[in-house]
């Protein structure tokens, strides 16, 4: 399974479009983002110049790791996954390998949008709160990996993509990575707060912030955890039957 | 001696389709096979139940005594599939390593490539290999392992005439080495120079098994076809040697056991024909005469 592991490490890190949307898009957004406004005001218990770094981070995360979707898809259909499954490699580590390494996709872009915050801003954190922002921004990717590997055992690729795409936009808008809730209409702002994506940068604010998550925050990611992972394991028996 | 391939009274369907009606076959260590038979006739189908991709309705599928996903799991059995496409953003060299490091004893790298004829193009990318290309190196992946057990699904699909011949030659070096190879094909002449037995399957069962030649021999040896230029087809059936005749237009054309008596008794006996042609039975009236249709 290690070598699995480095045979997708490797093509991972030669993919540059994904390298293009999860590191190079949400940094220049930020850089843009927060040139224009007033960065001196406070929003999620942080500077707003903080809070948008989270978040533009966290867009970028969320993206990177949602393109697990297209691959699995892809593989699936061109019948790779059926090559593998007929060596000794355990199905199940297939998956793992593919949830794993896309939680890993998380970590760039974290990093990116977090120098552009230090040095655009002067977000200033103390070393170890910035090792525990990436570490809680990896993590918290955990459902939406999951979510990927469902869309990609259950769609073709030709429906894949707009899915990943459709669920990583409204996710990400409605979950105010890009604009703070704050700003949101009042009903807009109860759907931000019951999302995934919100709750998953609401970790990310926490640790900027230096307190802790709310108990119904982490509740509700662990839900969507639940769920996503339902789903994934349903998409994947699903396909396993199938082939 | 435990069997290499086991298939007893195997069933299997899709809706309404039975691909595969009662299936028993016993391949031996060493053997190498031919599983000949049109498209539909439930070779893939087969092939993929030998690999534990599909379980059979009724019926037991063993590889070497076992079940056909622990032989799996135990690197016994490598395999070339039809559909089985690769990934891009990696090179034939790394998905040779990763094939190797997935066995438990595999072959070295230097010989794989070699084996596959794949040595000029170990570090081309997956997605750039063409049509040929990329069939050896599904083939080399499936070797890679070393299986005591090889199954390959059409292999000589996508391949040009060079590449079929240099593909068989290494088919013959890794047999050689005592493994098993079952191969699905539909070309008689395949089946006939490449395997030790040959199984003809149609309509999901075997209907018939044995050597090259006796596969030839049971199709009615060849065909011989003539315009009949006028001529009735009143007494073509009584001609030594053929066994059917079919017209179609004005042309007739004979499947004959033993063409040199026929035409010989055909040039004697007076009729007029032209444009004369002798073949050797194609697979289809080798199916035809085997199906008894």
């Amino acid at each position: 399974m290690a070598a699995y592991f480095m045979f997708e490490l490797r093509r991972l890190v030669r993919e540059p479009r994904l390298f293009i949307f999860t590191v190079f898009m949400p940094v220049i957004s930020y850089v843009v983002f927060t040139g224009v406004g007033d960065m001196r005001g406070n929003t999620e218990g942080v500077t707003v110049a903080a809070a948008l770094m989270v978040g533009l981070a966290g867009y970028g995360a969320v993206a990177g790791v949602l393109s697990v979707a297209g691959g699995v898809s892809t593989e699936r259909t061109s019948g790779w996954l059926r090559q593998l499954r007929i060596t000794p490699l355990r199905p199940v580590g297939v998956v793992a390998v593919k949830g794993v390494l896309a939680t890993l996709t998380a970590i760039p872009p974290v990093v990116g949008v977090g120098i552009a915050g230090r040095l655009e801003h002067h977000v200033s954190l103390p070393l170890d709160r910035w090792i525990l922002l990436v570490l809680v921004m990896w993590l918290g990717t955990i459902p939406f990996a999951l979510l990927g590997l469902a869309i990609g055992y259950v769609l073709p690729p030709q429906l894949a993509q707009p899915a990943t795409f459709l669920s990583f936009f409204s996710l990400s808008v409605l979950g105010g990575l890009l604009v703070p809730v704050e700003v949101f209409p009042r009903m807009l702002r109860y759907v931000a707060h019951a999302l995934p994506t919100n709750r998953y940068a609401e970790l990310g604010w926490a640790v900027a912030g230096g307190h802790l998550p709310t108990a119904l925050g982490g509740t509700v990611l662990l839900g969507w955890t639940a769920l996503f992972a339902a789903l994934a394991a349903a998409a994947y028996r699903r396909s396993a039957a199938t082939r | 001696m435990i069997d290499a391939v086991k298939l007893s009274g195997v069933r299997k369907g899709f809706g309404a389709v039975r691909a595969v009606d009662g299936l028993s076959l016993t391949i031996r260590p060493g053997q190498t096979v031919a599983l000949l038979g049109p498209n539909g006739a439930g070779k893939s189908t087969t092939i993929g139940m030998l690999l534990g991709l599909s379980a059979p309705d009724s019926g037991t599928v063993e590889l070497f005594g076992t079940t056909p996903a622990r032989a799996v799991r135990a690197g016994k059995v490598g395999a070339m599939l039809q559909d089985a496409g690769f990934v891009p953003n990696a090179t034939v060299r790394e998905v040779i390593e990763l094939a190797r490091a997935l066995y438990p004893m595999p072959l070295p790298t230097g010989q794989v490539l070699h084996t596959a004829g794949l040595a000029e193009l170990a570090d081309r990318r997956l997605d750039k290999l063409s049509g040929g290309e990329a069939q050896r190196a599904r083939f080399a992946f499936a070797l890679a392992g070393d299986p005591r057990l090889l199954l390959l699904d059409e292999p000589t699909a996508a391949m040009d005439v060079a590449t079929r011949q240099a593909f068989w030659a290494a088919m013959r070096r890794y047999s050689a080495a005592g493994h098993t190879v079952l191969f699905a094909t539909h070309y008689l002449e395949e089946a006939d120079d490449y395997a030790d037995r040959v199984v003809v399957i149609a309509h999901g069962k075997v209907i018939a098994d044995g050597t090259g030649t006796d596969i030839k021999r049971m199709t009615g040896g060849r065909t011989v076809a003539f315009d009949l230029a006028g001529g009735g087809t009143a007494g073509l059936d009584l001609l030594p040697g053929v066994r059917a005749v079919e017209v179609r237009g004005d042309r007739a054309r004979l499947r004959s056991d033993d063409s040199d008596a026929t035409v010989a008794a055909l040039v004697h006996s007076g009729r007029s024909f032209t444009n004369l042609e002798i073949n050797s039975a194609g697979l289809e009236e080798a199916f035809l005469a085997l199906t008894g249709a």
